[in-house]
């Protein structure tokens, strides 16, 4: 009996503490929108959307909060929104390029369209023209809305050019002809970080950009075009070419160092967009460091104000939980978006005025200027076009062939392989 | 002591434990096996294709060679770590004094965080700025040999295998210290009167009286090598290529990275039997040793009471 007793007790032991674990219950007038983002915690959009929010949640009587899940280390990120979308519980909003798995969710229905919603809202027009083209599948739909707008440029060391007699490349030819004397003299041309890959995908990238515009790679991407065509291997070709001008062991070099080689002054150049603003200004202002855009080909489609320009991951709203209120918050964003943002020392995709209390860097107001003079067409990045199998293999090889480790045949066979299972034959 | 020997109690306690076990483990396996049926990119509804993602598998030149990688890495780190350990372990039974405090450093790295390891490697790897390696290697003359350790095709597999092999030796070090320590000190004082030296003691004593520590040390080290998943994603994500690709890290990445969840599982389902059957063989492996022990033991306590036996006949 007592030892019944005993087994009772465990039980409603264990009971007891299953349903203390269970937490607070929460107040069923409030609501709670999930963000699963991205945004590294402390930067810039982060904190805009926080005061947004925070504001937003003051106005609604606190019956209204915003609940940010982070995880800014991209890949991780991808997986558990993968892991949550697979398991059928994606959140309220979402962070996603305008890719093929984003295009798998529209086609399955799970998107917001944000194209009609700016349109039918009457938002459309305030954004830059190039900052929502960025985010338009091939077809012109729009799901995901952008929070950012950037150019990306090839920093230089201003010593180190004059040193060597080196003047501003203009052509991909003199460009490679700058690298190759930096290398002579003992110089590390240009640092790259191989680790996050996309770096050096943007090197693949650039020859085909100027011979089609993204024609080119829209089109392998849907397997009407070979990778083993003029334009593709012309693309690999010049990504060994350059490669030879990395830093050594470039496969291996994080972001962090890559970027610290070049503020070092131990590489001459290192590519990156305008969001590291912060990190250049000083040597910037110091004379120390200067930038210039993607070259030219005597033969280019486009022009030399035509580069990558992009709007970074954008934000995309679930379908099934996108209701009244979370529409008002969306506007909300918009309206006030621009103005907090921009007081930030950022580049908004949302065209606003520079606030007149703000003291803007020399350097800021040269890119602002830059954005504004961009051409129509810009460098979309490869992987916002490649199906995930195929982008793996071209990022995971491009680093042979940059190392000089795979021939341009193989690669180029590799991918024309990959895109003829994954996306011919599907 | 009444309660244990009533089998509801055996049961209620082992219920928790035994739960946790079956939806933690044996659930994801079991649903890992279905997936592995399976077409499914996380979005789609599932497709059932039969046999055809291991179909697949076979004719996957990747999957060929994360397998032969993955050989490769267990080699080095089952090597390094059993080998070092046992030898750190047999060293440290002739340490006197501050025993403890040596066993306690050398299992430090047991308890360091992986990241921060693989950033340690990294380092120590690094070209530019000249690493730890790179530069011992140029200071003892050995220039030439310096390299870009996790970019280089011939370097990179063993480089990433190292750091694995290198964290865990204290522990193993810890397990033969302890099977050492505890052995009947008699035993091998006898063999000493008999003029052993100290080499044939340890390998015709002590090791073989600690087999099945052996047993246990080489399951777990096998086994943790097999899931080696960790240090070689973080090193270089299976790159440069698929030079350091071992199938833990191309599951990983057909499935989470690629949206391939039946054709990442089928590879899942490979690995668990690559693993079943590696420890299989390794338990033959050990009885087999054991079968012929006895045998030739055998065969020796008979020849000596032989000649045990002639002498006395011979006396007589």
């Amino acid at each position: 009996m007592i030892r019944k007793v005993g087994v009772l007790v465990s039980l409603l032991g264990v009971l007891f503490m299953v349903t203390a674990c269970g937490g607070e219950k929460e107040d069923a007038s409030t609501t709670t929108v999930k963000w699963l983002t991205s945004r590294p915690v402390g930067g810039a959009i982060d904190e805009t959307m926080r005061e947004i929010a925070d504001q937003y949640s003051k106005e609604k009587g606190g019956k209204w909060k915003i609940d940010f899940e982070t995880t800014a280390d991209r890949p991780s990120y991808l997986q558990k929104l993968k892991t949550l979308v697979a398991g059928n519980n994606m959140p309220d909003i979402i962070d996603t390029d305008p890719d093929l798995y984003a295009k798998e969710l529209v086609k399955a229905g799970k998107l917001v369209d944000m194209k009609k919603f700016l349109q039918k809202n009457d938002y459309y027009q305030n954004f830059y023209p190039t900052a929502l083209k960025y985010q338009e599948f091939s077809d012109g739909s729009m799901y995901t809305l952008p929070l950012e707008y950037h150019v990306e440029m090839i920093w230089y060391n201003k010593k180190l050019f004059s040193q060597h007699g080196i003047s501003v490349p203009k052509t991909f030819d003199q460009w490679l002809a700058a690298c190759k004397k930096l290398k002579e003299a003992g110089v590390t041309p240009i640092s790259v970080d191989g680790i996050d890959r996309w770096p050096v995908q943007r090197y693949l990238a650039m020859p085909a950009f100027r011979q089609t515009g993204n024609q080119f790679i829209e089109n392998l991407s849907q397997g009407k075009e070979k990778m083993s065509s003029q334009t593709g291997v012309d693309s690999v070709k010049f990504v060994k070419e350059i490669g030879q001008y990395f830093n050594e062991g470039f496969s291996a070099t994080d972001y962090a160092t890559a970027q610290s080689m070049f503020l070092d002054g131990k590489s001459a150049m290192y590519y990156i967009g305008d969001w590291e603003i912060g990190a250049m200004q000083e040597k910037y202002d110091a004379g120390e460091i200067d930038y210039f855009y993607m070259p030219t080909t005597k033969d280019s489609v486009t022009a030399a104000n035509e580069f990558c320009v992009n709007s970074g991951i954008g934000m995309a709203f679930n379908a099934e939980t996108f209701d009244e209120k979370t529409k008002d918050f969306l506007l909300y964003v918009l309206d006030h978006y621009a103005d907090i943002y921009t007081k930030k020392m950022q580049m908004s995709p949302i065209k606003t005025e520079l606030p007149k209390d703000v003291d803007y860097s020399s350097l800021y107001l040269r890119i602002r200027k830059d954005m504004d003079n961009t051409g129509e067409q810009f460098m979309k990045p490869w992987d916002t076009y490649l199906d995930s199998s195929t982008n793996t293999i071209v990022q995971d090889n491009l680093l042979l062939v940059g190392s000089g480790d795979m021939k341009i045949q193989d690669f180029v066979k590799m991918i024309d392989d990959s895109i003829k299972v994954n996306v011919t034959d599907q | 002591m009444g309660v244990l020997r009533d089998k509801k109690a055996f049961f209620v306690f082992l219920m928790p434990g035994l739960l946790f076990y079956l939806l933690s483990v044996f659930y994801p396996i079991t649903e890992s096996l279905r997936l592995s049926f399976i077409k499914w990119n996380g979005i789609t509804p599932q497709q059932f294709v039969g046999l055809d993602n291991y179909k697949r598998l076979f004719q996957d030149p990747v999957f060929y060679k994360a397998l032969i990688n993955n050989l490769i890495y267990l080699v080095i780190v089952v090597i390094i770590q059993l080998s070092i350990g046992l030898l750190f372990a047999v060293l440290l039974t002739y340490l006197k004094k501050r025993a403890n405090l040596v066993k306690t450093l050398y299992y430090v790295p047991c308890i360091v965080t992986t990241v921060a390891i693989a950033q340690l490697f990294r380092s120590i790897y690094s070209t530019q700025p000249e690493g730890l390696l790179n530069q011992m290697l140029s200071a003892v003359g050995l220039g030439g040999l310096t390299t870009s350790w996790l970019t280089n095709l011939n370097t990179v597999l063993g480089a990433v295998s190292i750091p694995e092999g290198w964290r865990f030796i204290g522990m193993y070090m810890v397990i033969f210290y302890a099977a050492l320590v505890s052995l009947d000190e008699s035993v091998y004082e006898a063999a000493k009167i008999d003029g052993a030296t100290e080499l044939q003691i340890l390998f015709k004593i002590k090791i073989p009286m600690i087999k099945d520590i052996l047993l246990l040390t080489f399951t777990m080290c096998l086994t943790g090598a097999l899931r080696g998943f960790d240090i070689p994603y973080l090193l270089t994500n299976g790159g440069p290529g698929n030079a350091s690709e071992l199938m833990s890290t191309y599951m990983y990445k057909q499935a989470f990275t690629n949206n391939q969840y039946g054709y990442g599982s089928a590879l899942a389902v490979f690995i668990i039997i690559e693993s079943v059957l590696i420890i299989f063989i390794l338990r033959k492996i050990f009885e087999n040793y054991d079968v012929k022990a006895q045998k030739k033991a055998a065969k020796q306590a008979l020849a000596l009471s032989k000649r045990k036996n002639n002498k006395e006949g011979r006396v007589a």
